[in-house]
């Protein structure tokens, strides 16, 4: 499995004078599950395309510092080498479908056939994609007559049928109504519990504190913090790096009540559902 | 007052496949969020709102005046619709110029228009973006644009639809403040929502949409209260009151601060 | 949202053929009237597209094509009835406007090749599945790019008609008005062409990047989900389109330098 390291990354866009990206080192563990908060503009989605090569191979502009994913370093490879390794999802599930295919199957297969993978295996990783998105019944369907939620689900078995592991998600829910936006949590569990490390930039702060395993928080493309859900929700200057902490973290925080014998105030509807019923 | 009657409010694009199904509601001055799934009939509700769909049956009246009786430009100076995407609408050079498009056009003179444009654009909090050019902005301060440039037209009645996609919580406050500030001048504030909590912090009434009709309406508390109807129209309930149902709490907050309040009230 | 597939799957004689021999009746289609220089055998090839659509049963489909570009056709019709320098023979007499037989030819002329165009593109891309269009086109070391582009963009159409279609309604709610004159509707068209290019720009842009990382420029050989099973007719069409097509260009040849 696929381990990240990032040292001292910076990065520049073309015609920009701010940096995107300033200075950002941190390891990211196989199989884990990793939020990624911070304001609008805070570099959150130039990381995520740092990690697959993007940034810079894309875009080019300026570039210092290190990416690595186990021992391949992003920026000495094109894009196409490393997305068998590492999956990326975006926010519009429109303008990711190809326009070429007639059917979701066929649209799935899309990636698999520019990396020549043989028909049979082709249709078995398609099946199992359909199956773990849960869009099996679908399969027919054209690919832009599904829901927001279904279309969405339908990019990233189209990822997942390339056998990342490592699945970057840029705000995938931002643009869907809240069953679709619910459809594709549960679907990102899923791949987390099969062992994907996932990265998911995300404003619903009260669903990611409850996914995932560390937080990264962004401001100024600078990393401010990259620890526990707990520790990030527990910091005092959040509100100086534009964010919130969740719903449950902030009443438990007002009336004093941290979680027994730690520093910390619960994050999720659990951990506060628990301490204020034996209150 | 400003009211909006809907009579029996029917409409399809394609016979014998109604969108919406006879709705009967009256909107008045208390701010209204339009929730429920993709596909309810949300934005095809507000386009005839807006008079940029006709009803195949029924009426709209807007103070007591048949809509359907106005072109969408003359309606423009009365009800005023701020689309989803800001890239939809922003097409001049400045953001100064963009702002003044919507109210030269429903006949203000340039004076004035620039006038009202500067107001509209410090509300926003883009004072002093005047000479850039929108496409330089990043996508939440473009929509805040967009913003603007309806709320210059100074129309009796502002719809949104979805504002709070890809805004971050700063942003959400900002519109947050906005709809507080309309609503304190007396314009009936309407807009489709996906975000609960947020619906739950900014209105007074919530109207629940399902398969064309007006499956919940009432104030926002009694609304969120029916967990079980919600759940039906793929709704989760704000994360306060969550909580409190799962702690079994006979009373429901919508935010934080009361349920704290009430914490503290009971110790 | 309805794509707009024009492809349909009817199990149809049509649907068997490879796109390299439909592609072939194509230039078959256009080079020989051109070099017999006779335009009853492009007549001679609209029927037989015609027939063919028909037997295919998709030849209701060519009815959207075929009333955007006769909306064309009419006013080239009309015009170089009317104005054609070199007018003449006086076929038809309106009182204060007159048709010529000249200007009539002329533009009779065009449609008859337009309507060749039309159709015989119909007879492979109705007929044809997107994904085969380009399997063949790679196979015969086109890049996939082109490929894709060709077939992209009949499914990309609605999507920007619908795009089109939100522009204009934002407009509209911002007091512009649409309708009336022509003049109006000339007004109306700068605030919508700014923000379609733009919208389309930055959907192209999402989209290149989102074909990137599922490995479009990948330097891997392609494979294909389907096979294709090309009908045994496709051969012999293709060598008869084949050398019709040759013999029809020596023959011009011949007579060139005879």
């Amino acid at each position: 499995m696929a381990e990240i390291k990032i040292e001292n990354l910076k990065y520049r866009y073309p015609d920009t004078k701010e940096l995107a990206l300033d200075g950002i080192t941190c390891d990211i563990k196989p199989g884990e599950f990793i939020g990624v908060i911070g304001r609008n503009g805070s570099g959150k989605s130039t990381f995520c395309q740092s990690l697959i090569g993007l940034v810079p191979n894309f875009y080019r502009g300026a570039y210092g510092g290190k990416v690595f994913i186990d021992d391949i370093e992003v920026r000495n490879v094109e894009v196409d080498e490393l997305c068998q390794k590492v999956g990326m999802v975006f926010q519009n599930p429109f303008n990711q479908v190809t326009g070429s295919k007639l059917t979701v199957y066929e649209e799935i297969a899309f990636g698999l056939e520019n990396f020549g993978i043989p028909r049979n295996e082709m249709k078995k990783r398609i099946d199992d994609a359909l199956e773990l998105l849960d869009i099996a019944k679908y399969r027919d369907r054209a690919p832009f007559d599904l829901s927001g939620g279904q279309m969405q689900r339908m990019a990233i078995a189209s990822i997942i049928a390339m056998n990342p592991e490592i699945i970057v998600l840029d705000e995938p829910t931002s643009q869907l109504d809240p069953q679709g936006s619910e459809e594709v949590f549960k679907a990102v569990a899923k791949l987390s519990e099969k062992g994907i490390t996932v990265i998911m930039v995300e404003h619903k702060i009260e669903k990611i504190a409850a996914y995932s395993d560390r937080i990264m928080l962004l401001d100024g493309g600078k990393l401010v913090a990259f620890d526990t859900p707990q520790e990030i929700f527990a910091r005092e200057d959040l509100a100086e790096h534009g964010v919130v902490a969740p719903v449950y973290t902030r009443i438990c925080k007002d009336l004093g009540l941290r979680v027994p014998g730690t520093d910390y105030y619960p994050v999720t509807l659990d951990e506060a559902h628990k301490l204020l019923a034996c209150k | 007052m400003n009211t909006i009657e809907i009579k029996n409010l029917h409409f399809s694009y394609n016979a014998g496949e109604e969108i919406l199904k006879g709705l009967n509601l009256t909107i008045d001055e208390r701010s209204t969020a339009i929730i429920g799934q993709n596909g309810a009939g949300k934005t095809t509700f507000v386009k005839l709102l807006k008079g940029l769909l006709r009803p195949t049956e029924g009426q709209i009246l807007f103070n007591g005046q048949d809509i359907s009786k106005q072109t969408v430009a003359t309606l423009a100076k009365d009800i005023g619709l701020i689309f989803q995407n800001p890239n939809d609408q922003i097409f001049k050079n400045t953001v100064l110029d963009e702002v003044m498009f919507g109210p030269m056009q429903i006949g203000m003179s340039k004076d004035k228009a620039k006038e009202v444009a500067l107001k509209a654009l410090d509300m926003v909090g883009l004072k002093g973006t005047e000479k850039i050019n929108p496409y330089d902005l990043g996508l939440s301060e473009r929509k805040m644009v967009s913003i603007a440039a309806i709320v210059a037209m100074d129309t009796k009645v502002v719809i949104f639809d979805e504002p709070t996609i890809a805004q971050d919580y700063m942003g959400k406050k900002r519109i947050q403040a906005i709809m507080k500030e309309l609503q304190r001048q007396h314009k009936i504030v309407i807009s489709i929502l996906h975000d609960m909590d947020f619906v739950a912090e900014t209105f007074d009434r919530a109207i629940v949409f399902a398969k064309g009709d007006a499956l919940l309406d009432g104030d926002v508390k009694s609304v969120f209260k029916e967990k079980d109807i919600l759940e039906k129209a793929y709704l989760e309930q704000p994360y306060t009151m969550q909580l409190c149902y799962e702690l079994g709490y006979k009373e429901a907050f919508l935010n934080p601060e009361d349920f704290v309040a009430y914490k503290k009230a009971n110790q | 949202m309805k794509s707009l597939s024009l492809y349909e799957d009817k199990q149809s004689f049509l649907n068997g053929l490879t796109p390299g021999c439909k592609a072939f009746y194509i230039i078959a289609a256009l080079v020989i009237p051109a070099m017999l220089g006779n335009k009853l055998i492009s007549i001679g090839f609209i029927v037989l597209s015609i027939l063919l659509l028909t037997q295919s049963k998709v030849i209701r489909r060519t009815l959207p094509i075929l009333a955007v570009s006769g909306f064309v056709l009419i006013t080239v019709i009309i015009i170089q009835g009317l104005f054609r320098a070199g007018n003449e023979t006086v076929v038809l007499d309106l009182g204060p406007v007159a048709f010529y037989k000249e200007g009539l030819i002329f533009a009779a002329d065009i449609a008859i090749n337009v309507l060749n165009i039309i159709f015989a593109f119909c007879v492979l891309v109705l007929t044809t599945k997107p994904s085969d269009i380009i399997e063949s086109m790679v196979s015969r070391g086109f890049s996939p790019r082109i490929g894709y582009v060709f077939v992209s963009l009949f499914q990309l159409i609605p999507q920007m008609t619908e795009r089109m279609s939100t522009i204009t309604d934002a407009q509209r709610s911002r007091g512009m008005e649409t309708e009336g004159s022509l003049l109006i509707r000339m007004k109306a068209f700068i605030p919508l062409i700014s923000p379609v290019i733009m919208s389309s720009f930055i959907d192209t842009k999402e989209r290149a990047i989102a074909l990137e990382v599922r490995g479009f420029n990948s330097k891997e050989k392609k494979s294909f989900l389907n096979v294709f099973h090309a009908n045994a007719a496709s051969r012999p069409i293709y060598w008869i389109l084949l050398i019709a097509t040759v013999a029809s260009v020596v023959w011009k040849l011949v007579m060139m330098f005879a």
